[in-house]
């Protein structure tokens, strides 16, 4: 288990990470969530030793990240990096050799996830000379050209045509079930929950919101949206155990708590008038994570201004 | 995998992709074959001189006023090799042949006891007048044979052998001339080399470092061994290509033109080798520090200063004392890791260091590369990972892994 305890990290007056604590288990597909500036890259970066953390600790399987375990992780950093000028497998088979793998070994790799993201047609050529979004894929292979136990990726979607999404999305399930930690950044909600099983949302360096998304989703309640005959007078003599959460000239929306009946808001409704539309449907990520996060003007502002200072 | 092995890996690449660039392998090559050609000059020099000698012995003319016997004509021929002998009325006519300007005739004999030699302008003697000379000596000791009853001696006496001559004292021309020569070739090579691949290491860790993949390299690899294996790999270009460059010429200087070697030469060249391997070791750990703060080449040359300015320092004193070897300041630039390996090269080319003071100010200079890599660690831990704008040098000292 890749587990993040009480981890601190500033950059000068900018506190990145602050007390920030999440796990994520072998087999799990985790999507790491927050808004900008949240401290997502500097915690990825923490784990993969690029960073050091001023307090706390990463372990993985309850042992220091050491050498050793960098070398079974791969890692797509956020800014991307490979060698302009070396070729496709050249570059795979030299940064697998540089994880410890035997050169042939390294080279049947290369090839065969050059195969898998269908780069087929360049493993010759140098990286500078591929497109932006195939200079991705190449950058996915290098992070799994040694066949990593984990996997720590900093917003492997950003930039990817809806194609090559669908390739990341696969590749990630895959290995996910392969037995691989795999964490990755993103800011797509509605990708991370069709993606992951489970999310970690951070803000202002901690953990906000954590686990299961369908556990997420169902402790958050259901929406209940009814349109009845009549108007909408009958939203304002529902009880305590629902709370309305908008009114519109046709219908009203109302949130039940977990586990809650839907029939007790229901006869009340329908005494006001004949039902025209009624569908109960569960929170979207979005909202959890909107909700989660709080984004008001302010917390905004200020994180532009610390952006702009780093800049 | 033990760190040997990942600096070998990373080493290794910096080699390969030197070796694939067309422009570097045909520059290097080139510079040998222009070596190659260079050592060659001396022979095709030679070649041509004796086609000079042999123009010379076509035989010469000399004029001859009355008489001239055997033994003086032996003497003649000794000295000038073969002789056509032109012969004229009277002195008179000798000196119109030899002032005449179409005429070929350069020396006359007079009787066999006078001899006469045209003038020759312009600032040195020329040979005429040599010639004459060693003529007018031959006849006179022809003379003083046959006084003294000798005369079947003669001609031995004008063709001995000289005995054999050995230069004593420790300023044997020859080797002082060697270790001018290698002081001055030494220092420019070494400098010229030092800056050169210094520049070439600081151009790839800004190339990683300007293209990210740094951070995907510190993941799997330690930051001291990244910058050791970038060290070596070029310490290894830089032998490769000194060695194609050097050595096919040096093989052809041997082999071909042995005695034009000067005495000496050999060790003083090892020398050199040496004294650039230990100087590229400390400068290119200063460099790959100093490299690592800046993103961008174009920032490579004002990081570099500090550097740079020590090989100047280097360079400049290691010229100054070739003239004064042995003088108190060299003494101290020699021990000075910094200038010791300009300067200790120059002193062993040219002054008297003692042993002492060669292995010490080398056992010196390898506790400042040990300093320079600890230093440069540090500072490339610090640096490496910042992109962007140029990172202080203090703060790259402080911080370490960002
Ligand atoms: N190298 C650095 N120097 C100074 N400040 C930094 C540095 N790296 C990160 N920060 C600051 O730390 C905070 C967290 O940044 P981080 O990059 O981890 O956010 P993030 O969640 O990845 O954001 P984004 O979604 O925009 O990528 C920000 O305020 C950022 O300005
Ligand atoms: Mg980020």
């Amino acid at each position: 288990m890749l587990e993040f305890r009480d981890l601190y990290r500033s950059f000068g007056d900018v506190i990145a990470l602050d007390g920030l604590s999440f796990t994520v288990a072998p087999g799990e597909l985790c999507g790491f969530l927050g808004p900008n500036g949240a401290g997502k890259t500097t915690a990825m970066r923490c784990a993969v030793g690029v960073i050091q953390p001023d307090g706390g600790s990463i372990t993985w399987q309850d042992g220091p990240i050491d050498l050793r375990v960098r070398r079974r992780t791969g890692y797509m950093p956020e800014e991307r990096g490979l060698y302009p000028k070396m070729r496709v497998h050249e570059q795979l088979v030299y940064l697998g050799r540089l994880h410890e793998m035997a050169t042939a070994d390294a080279a049947a790799s290369a090839s065969h996830w050059i195969d898998r993201l269908g780069l087929g047609d360049r493993s010759d050529s140098p990286v500078e000379e591929l497109s932006l979004g195939n200079q991705q894929r190449v950058q996915l292979a290098a992070s799994l050209v040694h066949d990593p136990e984990l996997l720590v990726l900093d917003e492997p979607f950003s930039g990817l045509d809806p194609i090559a999404t669908d390739v990341m999305s696969d590749v990630l399930l895959e290995r996910a079930r392969a037995g691989v930690a795999v964490m990755f950044s993103s800011h797509q909600l509605d990708l991370v929950e069709d993606l992951c099983e489970t999310v970690a949302v951070i803000s202002k360096g901690r953990l906000v919101l954590g686990g299961n998304v369908a556990e997420l989703k169902a402790s958050r309640g259901r929406r209940l949206r009814i349109e009845v005959d009549g108007g909408t007078a009958w939203s304002q003599r529902i009880g305590v155990d629902a709370e309305v959460v908008s009114v519109d000239e046709v219908g009203a929306t109302v949130l039940l708590p977990p586990g809650a009946d839907a029939a007790p808001v229901l006869d009340i409704a329908q005494q006001q008038g004949r039902l025209l539309d009624v569908h109960l449907e569960q929170p979207r990520l979005s909202e959890l994570f909107r909700n989660a996060v709080g984004t008001t003007e302010d917390t905004l502002g200020d994180e532009f201004q610390r952006r702009s200072e780093v800049r | 995998m033990s760190a040997v092995r990942t600096v070998m890996l990373i080493a290794g690449r910096e080699v390969r992709q030197r070796l694939r660039s067309k422009l570097f392998i045909w520059t290097t090559v080139l510079i040998s074959v222009l070596m190659v050609g260079a050592s060659l000059i001396p022979t095709i020099v030679s070649v041509f001189s004796i086609d000079d000698e042999v123009v010379d012995r076509e035989p010469l003319t000399v004029a001859v006023v009355g008489d001239l016997d055997d033994a003086r004509t032996d003497a003649l021929e000794a000295q000038l090799g073969p002789v056509d002998f032109d012969p004229v009325a009277d002195t008179q006519a000798a000196s119109e042949l030899l002032t005449d300007p179409d005429s070929s005739v350069f020396l006359a004999i007079i009787d066999g006891r006078e001899v006469l030699v045209v003038e020759e302008t312009g600032p040195f003697v020329g040979p005429n007048r040599g010639r004459a000379l060693s003529i007018a000596e031959a006849l006179a000791v022809v003379d003083l044979l046959e006084t003294a009853g000798a005369s079947e001696i003669v001609e031995q006496v004008l063709t001995v052998e000289p005995l054999p001559v050995q230069v004593v004292g420790a300023d044997d021309p020859e080797e002082e001339f060697a270790g001018i020569l290698v002081a001055n070739i030494g220092v420019v090579f070494i400098f010229g080399l030092l800056m050169f691949y210094a520049s070439m290491i600081v151009n790839g860790i800004i190339e990683e470092k300007g293209s990210r993949v740094v951070e995907l390299l510190v993941e799997a690899v330690p930051v001291k061994q990244l910058m050791s294996g970038k060290v070596l790999g070029m310490g290894l270009i830089a032998i490769g290509q000194a060695t194609v460059m050097f050595v096919p010429a040096a093989t052809v200087l041997v082999v071909v033109n042995r005695d034009l070697i000067p005495a000496g030469v050999g060790r003083l060249a090892v020398m050199t080798v040496v004294w650039f391997l230990l100087g590229y070791a400390f400068y290119s750990l200063l460099c790959a520090g100093l490299g690592s703060l800046v993103s961008r080449p174009e920032e490579a040359q004002a990081v570099l200063t500090p550097a740079t300015m020590l090989a100047l320092a280097g360079y400049f004193i290691g010229f100054a004392s070739i003239q004064a070897p042995d003088a108190t300041w060299s003494v101290v630039a020699g021990w000075l890791p910094p200038t010791a390996p300009f300067v200790m090269l120059v002193r062993q080319a040219v002054g008297d260091p003692s042993l002492f003071e060669v292995l010490g100010s080398m056992v010196l200079l390898l506790l400042a590369i040990v300093g320079a890599a600890l230093a440069a660690a540090r500072i490339y831990e610090g640096g490496i990972l910042r992109v962007g704008a140029r990172v202080k040098m203090r703060e790259a000292w402080k911080s370490r892994a960002l």
